[in-house]
């Protein structure tokens, strides 16, 4: 989420709208007007709504098979006993009346009378119902209106979504990436005091002599020897152990060569890792091993059986190192996984 | 000198904003110079019936002379007459039959404007749009200098006004963009003019806690007072603040002030109180957090100068070119325009109280700077010695005859105000506005710490 850059004191309202603004868009995706979301809902619905197979002319059908909006107009009339015997005569209406007894006797008008009665209530309770349907056609209709319009904004929404989703994934997976890069090309910064140590070493002595976990290779395990750790180291030094097990280094997965070297060959690898880390020749990462034959088959000794004890036995836990040579001496600085593996 | 203040209404129970405008801007030249208000005897702005005697009268020591109306609106006419000169192809004598049904027709106050306008130095014409403003401008041209209180709508675009913008002496708008707007309309450019506006006589010690006591409101409000309507886009106020509610965790209360035309929503955060005296209104105001202003057309908008008076933020709506413009200028208020936007915006206020806090003082200095009484006192006192100075050249333009008046040429007004050019006038500078020199801070940054 994007933040608010205001100055304090001299608050510009236009710089606060253009963020507020663009938060906006960042929240909702394409920022789409009203109109615009009404005139997609129209003319694109087909388009934007293609895998749900909604009809773009929905509207248009719902809006054609309405019955028009012109007034009802259902013929009916009131029919009572005496209406067949009306007239707008008097006369003829007192001679009907007159000769009804008469007429009587030929036929019962009465069963007509009050089917026609009935007919005419049914014809008003009708014309009522269908207006009662009139008023609810308008309320579907706007239903079905407002349901497409919400389709269509959400179907936007989908969509920017899904992209967006597509953006964070690549840009986590760009991130992963790099950070594994990072990891692999991280060097730690040792103290002034190794580099003076390290410093008058002659090359040959340390090629010579053993690096045998000493008082000033290794100093003693604790709290008070052991050295600040960066963040991430200990999880990285988990990695590393993991990673003796596992053999494929993550540099060899980065650079495409996945097969595992041979076991003498990894086990080679330990030792030059742990020669570098007590030669400070992890200092120097850009400079060839020049003594890597001569110096390995002197360092490999004392190393590699407890590394590998230590890679086999050792829970992985965060409860820090058991041995000297795992407390990690102030000259130990951390190898990359090609070095460690 | 001797000044006329021209006006359709007046009086103290008058709330309307060209009236009480009018009677600010009276009651407070009066301490300079002799002023008289002519007005009618109308109280209501619909019927504009004769409610009160015609004559002379004190009103807060100002001396008011009112004349009859002569006949009362007819709002069936006056509907169809605005229909036809707003939306169809129209004669110019349509119009003059649409001034005439809009009212309040006066021909007594037009009378006594010409007969005695030579006892006058000036004659200060309030609401361009009505029967007295257009008559008596014309009666006494040379004399005439006009307020003219214009918003964007239909009226701004018939054909009778330009001419009347181009004749008075001179022009005082009450904002930037409605002196644009008028330049777009009228090429009156060369009529010498200021943006003016007025200013308001709020208390120097509100009781915010006495308000909150006496109406039982607890917790942080947003305030809108005014009339409750859906010509002042209270409707829109409603759903977007109930959308708030919804979907946010906002603690803010909205609270109504003034007469309701509309149904007010059934929610326990949305409360209304009625139509407020100033003193409660003043009160409610200093209690509040903001003030919100929906309305889409507005000439200048005293309750929210007033809330900045009182140092408090602004939420206005955006689609109001001078709530827009003054936003910007003042940098003492956000706006929208949308939804969304209204969310944020609020949203903004309320949860950054520095924000809130800065938007006010700035408003508060912007009040000050430009809508101080001495500021307008000075900007009145200035344009009359400078007219004084100068000699009238400009005369009315003559109507054209029978035949010219009757000729349906003209355009629908509609159509006329939607090639107006819109948007706040604000110059990059003046959005600027503040002097640089502090250091960035962000609204997280700021709530972290």
């Amino acid at each position: 989420m994007s933040e608010f850059n205001i100055r304090s004191e001299t608050l510009n309202v236009e710089q606060i709208m253009e963020q507020i603004r663009s938060r906006i868009r960042e929240k909702r995706g394409v920022d789409y007007t009203e109109q615009q979301i009404r005139e997609l809902a129209a003319v694109k619905l087909e388009k934007v709504l293609d895998p749900r197979s909604v009809r773009s002319d929905l509207l248009e059908q719902f809006r054609k098979a309405q019955p028009p909006d012109a007034a009802l107009d259902v013929p009916n009339f009131s029919f009572e006993s005496s209406t067949l015997f009306d007239s707008h005569r008097a006369i003829v209406r007192f001679v009907r009346r007159l000769l009804l007894p008469i007429l009587k006797l030929f036929f019962n008008p009465n069963p007509l009378i009050q089917a026609l009665h009935i007919q005419a209530r049914l014809n008003t309770i009708q014309a009522e119902h269908e207006t009662a349907h009139r008023a609810s056609h308008h309320l579907f209709y706007e239903l079905i209106h407002n349901l497409v319009v919400e389709t269509t904004r959400l179907a936007i929404e989908v969509k920017n979504l899904k992209m967006r989703v597509e953006s964070l994934s690549s840009r986590l997976e760009f991130n992963e990436r790099r950070a594994r890069g990072l990891e692999s090309v991280v060097v730690y910064k040792t103290s002034a005091v190794d580099l003076r140590e390290r410093a008058p070493a002659p090359a040959d002595e340390r090629a010579g002599a053993p690096a045998a976990p000493g008082p000033q290779a290794a100093p003693a395990p604790g709290p008070q020897a052991q050295p600040a750790e960066g963040p991430g180291q200990r999880s990285r030094r988990r990695r590393r152990r993991r990673g003796r097990r596992t053999g494929t280094p993550a540099s060899a997965v980065m650079t495409g060569q996945t097969s595992s070297p041979p076991q003498d060959e990894a086990s080679d690898h330990v030792a030059r890792d742990d020669f570098e880390n007590v030669s400070g020749a992890a200092l120097h990462r850009n400079q060839p091993l020049s003594g890597d034959d001569s110096v390995t088959g002197a360092t490999r000794t004392p190393h590699a059986p407890h590394d590998a004890a230590r890679s086999d036995a050792e829970p992985i836990s965060e409860a820090g190192p058991t041995s000297a040579s795992d407390a990690g001496s102030p000259t130990r600085s951390e190898p990359d996984d090609s070095n460690s593996q | 000198m001797k000044l006329a203040v021209v006006v359709q209404r007046y009086g103290q129970a008058i709330n309307g904003g060209a009236e009480l405008h009018a009677r600010y801007i009276a009651e407070h030249l009066a301490r300079h110079t002799d002023v008289e208000v002519v007005t009618t005897c109308a109280t209501d702005y619909v019927t504009w019936r004769n409610d009160l005697e015609a004559g002379v009268e004190d009103v807060n020591g100002v001396r008011v002379r009112r004349f009859r109306v002569k006949h009362e609106r007819d709002p069936r006419v006056f509907a169809r007459r605005s229909d036809r000169v707003f939306e169809q192809r129209h004669s110019l004598a349509d119009e003059l039959a649409w001034l005439d049904a809009e009212g309040p027709r006066s021909p007594a106050l037009v009378n006594h404007l010409a007969r005695h306008a030579i006892d006058y130095d000036f004659c200060l014409f309030f609401s361009y749009r009505y029967y007295h403003a257009y008559h008596g401008a014309h009666a006494t041209s040379s004399r005439a200098i006009l307020v003219p209180t214009a918003e964007r709508d239909a009226a701004i675009g018939l054909s009778i006004f330009p001419p009347l913008f181009r004749a008075v002496r001179a022009v005082m708008y009450n904002s930037p963009e409605e002196r644009a707007m008028i330049y777009a309309i009228a090429a009156n450019q060369s009529v010498p003019g200021v943006v003016v506006g007025v200013g308001s006589d709020v208390p120097t010690n509100p009781q915010a806690n006495r308000f909150r006591q006496l109406y039982d409101i607890r917790g942080p409000f947003a305030v809108y007072v005014g009339r409750i309507d859906g010509n002042k886009g209270c409707n829109e106020l409603f759903d977007f603040f109930q959308g708030y509610l919804r979907e946010t965790a906002g603690r803010l209360t909205l609270v109504l002030i003034g007469h309701s035309l509309l149904p007010i929503p059934d929610h326990p955060r949305i409360r209304h109180l009625g139509f407020l005296g100033d003193a409660d209104k003043f009160d409610a105001m200093a209690a509040a957090d903001l003030l919100i202003m929906p309305s889409y057309y507005e000439s200048l908008s005293m309750v929210t100068l007033e809330a900045w008076a009182l140092g408090k933020p602004v939420l206005a709506n955006g689609k109001c070119d001078v709530l827009r413009g003054q936003c910007l200028r003042s940098n003492g208020g956000l706006y929208y325009e949308s939804y969304p936007e209204f969310i944020e915006t609020l949203r903004a206020i309320e949860q950054h109280r520095w924000l809130a806090g800065t938007l006010g003082r700035n408003g508060r200095q912007f009040f000050r700077d430009q809508y101080d009484w001495p500021v307008i006192e000075r900007k009145y006192l200035e344009m009359f010695t400078r007219l004084s100075s100068e000699t009238p050249t400009r005369t009315v333009e003559p109507l054209p005859g029978w035949f010219g008046r009757h000729r349906r040429d003209l355009p629908a007004a509609e159509q006329v105000l939607g090639r107006l050019p819109t948007g706040p006038a604000v110059s990059r500078n003046d959005a600027a506005g503040q002097p640089s020199g502090s250091s960035g801070h962000s609204l997280q940054g700021r709530r972290r710490a």
